[in-house]
């Protein structure tokens, strides 16, 4: 074979816009995003490693760890099998007004938190209109901290799981029943499988959400230490105590977990995709 | 408008999609480029159109190097494949596009478009449609307004990505013979790319047909399905019946089968495939020559006028498929089960390693 | 990712045929249980809101909504959301645009890092803010010697509701661009109209509903911003306090009516977010 003489040439786009679009989204995210967010890094090593240490396994801030994990785990639990129940019904069954309540769904989206802090607040508090009707306080512990969660995070579940139900194909339930399966178990074996990664999804995006979340639970918690402060709340009171060293180390902790959720999420709708890809 | 293609190449990644290509297009001519998906077709349409950059090679328009000129000064007019209407515009408005775009000094008033684009409008009998949306036409009307946008800022170049391959049959047909009363009344230079080698032989003037990013061969219709100059073209056009045995003293022998190859005379291979259409293959009742073999009729197709005949050799666990008109299958009285004679009119042998790489 | 509504959600019944349908007692049951849990966390927190901003009557409502502080507040959020939302529509349009039309190295990357604000806690969004730009923070010493003020100042608030709210319009902005493909652009570039051209009347256009989509959760969330913009603020009253840290600081003053006054306020404006959302995926579904 021979070789004939390469005419180098200058790769363009047909499209044009390239440098310009770019350039502008990577200086704008390095700016706004990058920047900021490796200052936590940086701070952080002002520290040495036995402060860092320290102030990151406090007594306090490990029993806000705690709390914040455990309640957004519970928010998180309580939204996946209400938000399936609710993104099913919205699907699958008429009523009268589902416009209304399928719009509705987003309010947490919508509502700023603070306000839905201060709302919650007054329904649970031991006087209000539901906290009245309980023996034990809801407001002011951990429970009520789950029910302002909860609230934060019912869109991610209903939403992500919303548009699979819609698109699920009809004819693999009729196969399902027609090969003499009941509804329960066409449920579990065939549709609940196919909702599984939006679920996850679902789950995760509200437990990323309820780990960070402040509006809405400083006003319901109560903030007493070690009992209702979450963590993102001792990163706040770090700074109002000019205590930038110690927030900016719980930060760290609060960043890597968050990154790590990040990539979870990432890996779910990778896998989801290849899977879906491939079949 | 005539085009040189000048060994052109382009690779995608370790893919070559198209390796050194060179067409000559003759002013006013209307060229199928036809091969499978992946030959590179579509690249190279789209790097005439300038929609994709070549790595090697040239493209001149009129004999002018227009290799680095951008799409928009190119004066093209492409019919994309899914046609990328202007889905927010109405019929009118994407017809009138490329005249609306145009710099202030060389737009036609409003009065010209508008006559402009009704002129066009009616040539590809939409003129009732102006004011629909892309959405709410059927697949063939679309591919008219697609045609006719591209028509609209009168290129001198007209490219055409699969134009009928998102419609259904009927319509292709129509479409087909349309374009090709479009073409002989306006006479641009046009090129389609086509994996349809039925569409490229009744519309093209001449074929391209592009294999793994290569030129197969080129040539009118008649030449490229008479005579196939490579097994893959013979492949590719039409069906095909393939006896693979070998070559000995000029002759090709497989099984029973022997049959006089004259340009091949007194040369010995291991390997060799004779190719025959199926409508040169001929029914005997008695064996009459040394090239006739025994087989069993399997199965008999009476597809509208042509009979399709499958038949068993005796000789190898092989099949072969005859194609005879209604009148000669009556003529002959075949049914399934009798055993007859078959003897290729036309036999074209290619030696394996003559196309091997 | 996190707080990414995907446009196009229609709360259409499927057809469900006889065989595949529970009986009417589960039925009844899961749409009993679905409407009472959306009762009790989203309708009954609205109700709230509305009766106890008018529970001591109008006089009080309009006194707490009237107040200079409030008045400031309302004006500081909207002064934010006007500089905000346009500043990172801007951007999502741009970064969409990088990232359909072009093949680049690092484009998951980089989608993932404007994903971040989204997974991160807003307390974090303010903080790394203090850090750049407060009195002990990297250009904290610069700033005082240049005598500006960005920390507990309105730069501040507006750079931590910028990163807070920065995925929206481009998260949305870029499954359907991707979806929509290049051959529109494609065809209008070969029918000979500019770079600029081509986006003016073929691109936005196809944009529009997923861009107004963007904005209006973009602006919810700009309007509600509270972790972040706590942080920053320096709750000065009547200078740069926000309509949620307004109400924070009446209700952790009791001042209960007059804090529900205000975030009655806001309640009508998510409603009124909600409802335009709503119309926007009836608009983009049937155009």
């Amino acid at each position: 074979m021979n070789i004939l003489p390469v005419r180098k040439r200058k790769r363009r786009n047909i499209i044009p816009g390239f440098g310009l679009s770019l350039g502008y989204t990577m200086l704008y995210v390095s700016i706004l995003v990058l920047l900021p967010l490796s200052m936590v890094f940086i701070n952080t090593t002002t520290m040495n490693w036995s402060e860092f240490i320290e102030t990151i396994t406090d007594e306090r801030v490990v029993a806000s760890y705690k709390l914040s994990f455990g309640t957004a785990l519970a928010a998180g639990i309580l939204n996946v099998i209400f938000g399936t129940i609710i993104a099913w019904v919205l699907v699958r069954y008429p009523f009268p007004g589902k416009r209304i309540v399928d719009g509705l769904v987003d309010l947490p989206f919508a509502l700023p938190t603070a306000v839905a802090g201060i709302a919650l607040t007054t329904l649970y508090a031991p006087q209000g209109w539901v906290g009245q009707f309980f023996d034990f306080k809801i407001a002011f512990t951990p429970l009520g901290i789950i029910i302002a969660l909860t609230f934060i995070g019912l869109p991610f579940v209903v939403r992500t799981v919303q548009p699979v139900l819609q698109n699920f194909n009809g004819e693999v339930e009729e196969a399902s029943a027609s090969l003499g399966a009941n509804r329960l178990q066409t449920f579990i074996k065939v549709i609940l499988p196919e909702l599984i990664p939006a679920i996850l999804t679902g789950f995760s995006l509200a437990f990323a959400r309820a780990l960070g979340e402040y509006g809405s639970v400083v006003f319901i918690a109560g903030n007493m230490p070690m009992k209702t402060e979450i963590t993102p709340l001792i990163i706040m009171t770090k700074l109002e105590q000019y205590d930038y060293a110690g927030a900016t180390a719980i930060a760290t902790v609060m960043l890597v977990v968050s990154f790590l959720l990040l990539f979870i999420i990432n890996m779910i709708q990778w896998v989801t995709n290849r899977k879906f890809l491939h079949s | 408008m005539s085009i040189q293609i000048q060994n052109v190449s382009k690779a995608f990644g370790s893919f070559q999609a198209l390796d050194r290509i060179n067409i000559d297009i003759q002013t006013g001519e209307l060229v199928a480029l036809l091969g499978p998906s992946g030959s590179g077709k579509t690249s190279l349409l789209r790097i005439i159109a300038g929609l994709e950059e070549l790595d090697q090679g040239a493209i001149l328009f009129d004999g002018k190097d227009i290799t680095d000129v951008n799409p928009k000064e190119r004066n093209v007019g492409f019919v994309f494949q899914h046609y990328a209407l202007f889905r927010h515009m109405t019929v009118f408005d994407n017809v009138a596009y490329g005249l609306k775009v145009r710099p202030r000094k060389t737009r036609p008033s409003k009065a010209d478009i508008q006559k402009k684009v009704t002129e066009l409008l009616k040539l590809v009998k939409l003129e009732n449609f102006a004011d629909r949306y892309p959405s709410q036409l059927s697949g063939g009307q679309r591919q008219r307004v697609a045609l006719a946008r591209a028509l609209a800022v009168e290129p001198k170049v007209l490219l055409l990505d699969e134009p009928f391959g998102a419609l259904d049959a009927k319509v292709r047909k129509d479409l087909r013979r349309w374009l090709r009363k479009l073409h002989d009344d306006f006479h641009i230079t046009s090129i389609f790319v086509t994996h349809d080698q039925e569409e490229a032989l009744d519309v093209a003037d001449r074929i391209v047909v592009m294999n793994n990013g290569k030129i197969e061969q080129i040539g009118s219709p008649e030449e490229v399905y008479d005579h196939p100059n490579s097994p893959f073209v013979y492949d590719f056009l039409g069906n095909v019946n393939l006896f693979k045995g070998r070559i000995q003293n000029g002759k090709l022998k497989h099984g029973s089968f022997e049959a006089d190859i004259p340009e091949l005379f007194s040369q010995n291979h291991e390997e060799a495939i004779g190719y025959v259409r199926p409508h040169d293959i001929q029914i005997e009742k008695t064996k009459i020559s040394e090239d006739a073999v025994h087989t069993t009729i399997s199965h008999i197709h009476i597809i509208g006028p042509i009979v399709q005949i499958e038949l068993k050799r005796t000789d190898a666990e092989e099949f072969l498929e005859a194609e005879v008109t209604k009148e000669h299958y009556h003529s002959l009285q075949l049914k399934v089960g009798e055993q007859v004679y078959v003897r290729p009119k036309q036999l074209k042998v290619f030696i394996p390693e003559d196309f091997s790489i | 990712m996190a707080g990414h509504i995907p446009l196009q959600q229609t709360p259409t019944t499927i057809k469900v045929t006889t065989v595949s349908q529970e009986p009417k007692a589960i039925r009844w049951t899961l749409t009993f249980i679905a409407l009472a849990f959306l009762a009790l966390f989203l309708v009954l927190p609205l109700v709230t809101i509305f009766i106890t901003a008018f529970q001591k009557g109008w006089e009080t409502y309009v006194a707490a909504i009237t107040h200079p502080d409030a008045l400031s507040a309302i004006k500081l959020t909207l002064l934010v959301v006007l500089i905000t939302v346009p500043l990172n529509a801007i951007f999502g349009v741009m970064a969409a645009w990088a990232i359909t039309k072009f093949q680049f190295k690092g484009k998951n990357i980089l989608i993932t890092i404007i994903d971040l604000p989204f997974a991160i806690s807003p307390v974090i969004a303010g903080l790394v803010f203090i850090l750049l730009f407060g009195a002990q923070g990297l250009f904290g010493e610069w700033l005082f010697e240049h005598d500006l003020k960005i920390v507990f100042a309105l730069p501040g608030i507006v750079l931590a509701t910028i990163f807070v709210t920065l995925p929206f319009v481009a998260r949305e902005l870029i499954p359907l661009m991707q979806a929509q493909g290049t051959a529109e652009e494609e065809a209008s570039l070969t029918l000979g109209a500019s770079g600029f051209k081509t986006f003016l009347l073929v691109t936005l256009p196809n944009i529009k509903w997923g861009l107004l989509y963007g904005l209006i959760l973009c602006n919810a969330r700009a309007i509600g911003e509270f972790g972040a913009v706590s942080v920053v603020s320096g709750h000065i009253r009547g200078m740069t306090n926000t309509m949620p840290l307004h109400i924070e600081i009446l209700y952790n003053e009791y001042q209960f009516s007059a804090a529900f006054a205000v975030a009655s306020l806001m309640s009508v404006l998510a409603i009124i977010t909600l409802i335009v959302k709503n119309l926007i995926e009836w608009k983009a579904k049937h155009t």
